[in-house]
């Protein structure tokens, strides 16, 4: 896979990653996620210990429980993110956008051109920061309807985008 | 306007009760709020007009926000009409008319004189240049081709082997056992008097040993249980009866006409062009009859309305020497004679083996938890049953391409098989779970649009993973060559 710094445009099948700031942006999203889980689950120990009915093992279960849980929200906050985006990757070809992505589940989801029925660029507050945005494409499929690409230089999200859409001018849906 | 009160009242009377019972007066305040809406609702239907202009359909509505929408004759794809008891009463039907662009109906009117709908279907076919099709129309009048034809005992036998409404079965069933009937009716066939907690806690504390039952009661129960079962499929058939009877299928040119119904009349268009997928179902007693199940996916229908012209299977029992014959009208490019079936991964059958023994092992779990000893009697034949079952199910397993669609079919006792052109497929994904991994296989999916009640579709596993990469590039390559048209 190429890293992805080129600005052109190249429909040559080659797989191609995230823009690297990515990585970043998921792992603040995985603290601000770990900072609203940890104590929420803290409050709910707090009451399981304080509405006391329970041996003071069980009590030092839970309290381990929670430290564990705790730091393994760190840890997939911090380093999950690296491991993902060694398995994210797009490509693109004459005729198809295809995506790569999974760690555990692997999936490759393939896009014809020709199927594409509209595109949303999005950007939200925190990839606004990182200058990342999200490509959505939907389609007229079912459980595809939308398929999205995170992960992309605003610049080079609308280039997908203005690369894909002129290719439904071959087909016009005439009604007939 | 019938349906957006229909659709609020149910809510407000659920509202209103537990407010009265509770006495929470919030609740009748959050009621208050729903009365603008359901005025709203009624000002904007008040508001609908239409007129037949000579090329087009003129569809006016709204008070504060107009909207004059022209809907072309030659544009229009669909014309669904239904007709409930008090519309065939005043002779009016609910229309809906649909275009080639997906999504919601482009007009629907409520309350549409029979009159009008026949005139607007003379509109529509002759701006299509075919012959115009009467709302109650006879085969001699026409110049369509009936297909498919139910007579009474085909629609009883269609619930015979299907159990219709079965939500309503659930609910009557949950009632009566609500109302303690079973339990009663186990005194008055016994005689003897319920230890206390209803008859099947009776019958379980028998299995475990810790009661004592008598045989008869034992088996009297069992009776009853049987009789229950008859009377729910006697009821599915009584409902398929009303809800299927005088069912056709008729082909008009490029379009598919189905009408049925006894106290609901239901009559709609399928172009044939909009079929996405063809899925041919067959249950063991399907089997047993000599016939099968043909439902097909259609395009441009993704809202949550009721559509009652997509929820039944186009053609519910159909016999199976015949189905050559369906499948060449609706999907001509598709035979299913000669299929060179593809089989899965070679040791597919061992990991079909271990999930179905999986689940075997959670079901034996819980039976030792519950009958202890008994529970061999309970395992052994579940082990049994995964080896079979784990064998049966990848040798019925098979995908292929033929004509211009890919076919796939599965399942051991209820088969299904699924037919996709390749101007239909949207979009392709290949997966590897780390099972897959681990055995060298990978599934390979195909979206298409409309299956949003599919039972089966083209979702095919324990593939080798090179005939999986393979598999989907070709499926991409196929599905890019061919324009997609709704």
């Amino acid at each position: 896979m190429i890293p992805a710094e080129t600005n052109t445009l190249v429909a040559d099948g080659v797989h191609r990653s995230l823009d690297s700031e990515w990585i970043e942006l998921q792992r603040l999203v995985g603290w601000i996620a770990c900072a609203v889980l940890a104590p929420l689950l803290l409050i709910g120990l707090g009451v399981a210990l304080l509405l006391g009915s329970l041996s003071f093992d069980l009590k030092l279960l839970l309290s381990v429980m929670w430290l564990a849980v705790t730091l393994l929200l760190a840890w997939l906050a911090q380093a999950w993110p690296a491991i993902e985006y060694r398995r994210f990757s797009y490509a693109l070809d004459p005729e198809h956008i295809e995506i790569r992505r999974g760690v555990i589940w692997r999936t490759l989801t393939s896009v014809p051109k020709s199927r594409v029925q509209h595109i949303d660029v999005a950007q939200g507050p925190l990839e606004r920061r990182y200058g990342l945005a999200t490509l959505s494409i939907y389609t007229a499929g079912t459980e595809f309807a939308r398929v999205d690409l995170p992960g992309l230089t605003y610049a080079r999200a609308v280039a997908i985008r203005d690369w894909l859409l002129p290719g439904r001018a071959r087909d016009v849906d005439d009604g007939t | 306007m019938g349906r957006h009160l229909r659709a609020l009242l149910l809510p407000a009377a659920a509202v209103m009760f537990t407010a009265g019972s509770s006495g929470r007066d919030w609740d009748l305040w959050l009621m208050l709020l729903l009365i603008p809406y359901a005025l709203a609702a009624l000002a904007r239907s008040l508001s609908f007009r239409y007129r037949f202009d000579p090329a087009e359909l003129v569809v006016r509505k709204g008070w504060v926000f107009r909207s004059e929408r022209h809907i072309p004759y030659a544009r229009i794809q669909n014309i669904d009409a239904v007709q409930n008891v008090l519309h065939r009463a005043l002779g009016v039907a609910e229309v809906r008319v649909e275009t080639a662009s997906g999504g919601e109906p482009e007009a629907t009117m409520t309350v549409l004189p029979a009159a009008a709908l026949t005139e607007m279907r003379q509109f529509v076919f002759s701006g299509r240049e075919q012959a115009p099709v009467d709302v109650q129309a006879s085969p001699a009048e026409d110049s369509s081709e009936v297909i498919l034809q139910l007579r009474p005992s085909e629609v009883l036998l269609y619930g015979l082997i299907e159990s219709r409404g079965a939500v309503i079965m659930a609910g009557g069933f949950g009632i009566l056992w609500e109302l303690g009937i079973f339990d009663r009716a186990f005194e008055r066939a016994t005689g003897s008097e319920l230890a206390g907690g209803g008859v099947f806690r009776q019958m379980l504390r028998a299995a475990i040993g810790q009661a004592a039952v008598s045989m008869r009661a034992v088996f009297i129960t069992l009776l009853l249980f049987l009789a229950l079962l008859l009377v729910l499929r006697v009821l599915s058939m009584a409902w398929a009866y009303v809800r299927l009877h005088g069912f056709v299928l008729r082909r008009t040119g490029d379009d598919l006409r189905v009408d049925y119904g006894l106290l609901t009349r239901v009559s709609g268009t399928i172009p044939l062009q909009r079929i996405q997928t063809l899925t041919v179902s067959e249950s063991p007693l399907h089997r047993l009859f000599g016939r099968v199940s043909v439902h097909v996916d259609t395009a441009g229908r993704t809202g949550t309305e009721e559509q009652p012209t997509r929820r039944e299977p186009i053609a519910p029992v159909f016999r199976r020497a015949d189905l050559e014959s369906l499948i060449a009208t609706l999907v001509p490019s598709v035979s299913l004679t000669r299929v060179d079936w593809q089989p899965a991964h070679r040791n597919a059958v061992r990991r079909a083996r271990v999930r179905t023994g999986v689940l075997a092992s959670i079901a034996a779990i819980f039976a030792a938890g519950v009958l202890k000893w008994w529970s061999i009697g309970v395992m052994i034949p579940l082990a049994l049953w995964a080896w079979v079952y784990g064998r049966q199910y990848v040798t019925h397993l098979g995908w292929a391409f033929v004509g211009d669609a890919i076919v796939f079919r599965s399942g051991w006792l209820w088969r299904h098989l699924t037919a996709a052109r390749f101007s239909k497929i949207q979009v392709i994904t290949r997966t590897e779970s780390p099972f897959d991994r681990r055995t060298g296989m990978a599934r390979v999916s195909v979206d298409t649009a409309g299956a949003v009640n599919s039972e089966h579709t083209i979702d095919i596993p324990f593939l080798p993973a090179e005939t999986a990469t393979t598999l989907a590039a070709t499926l991409s390559a196929r599905a890019a060559e061919t324009a997609f048209r709704w």
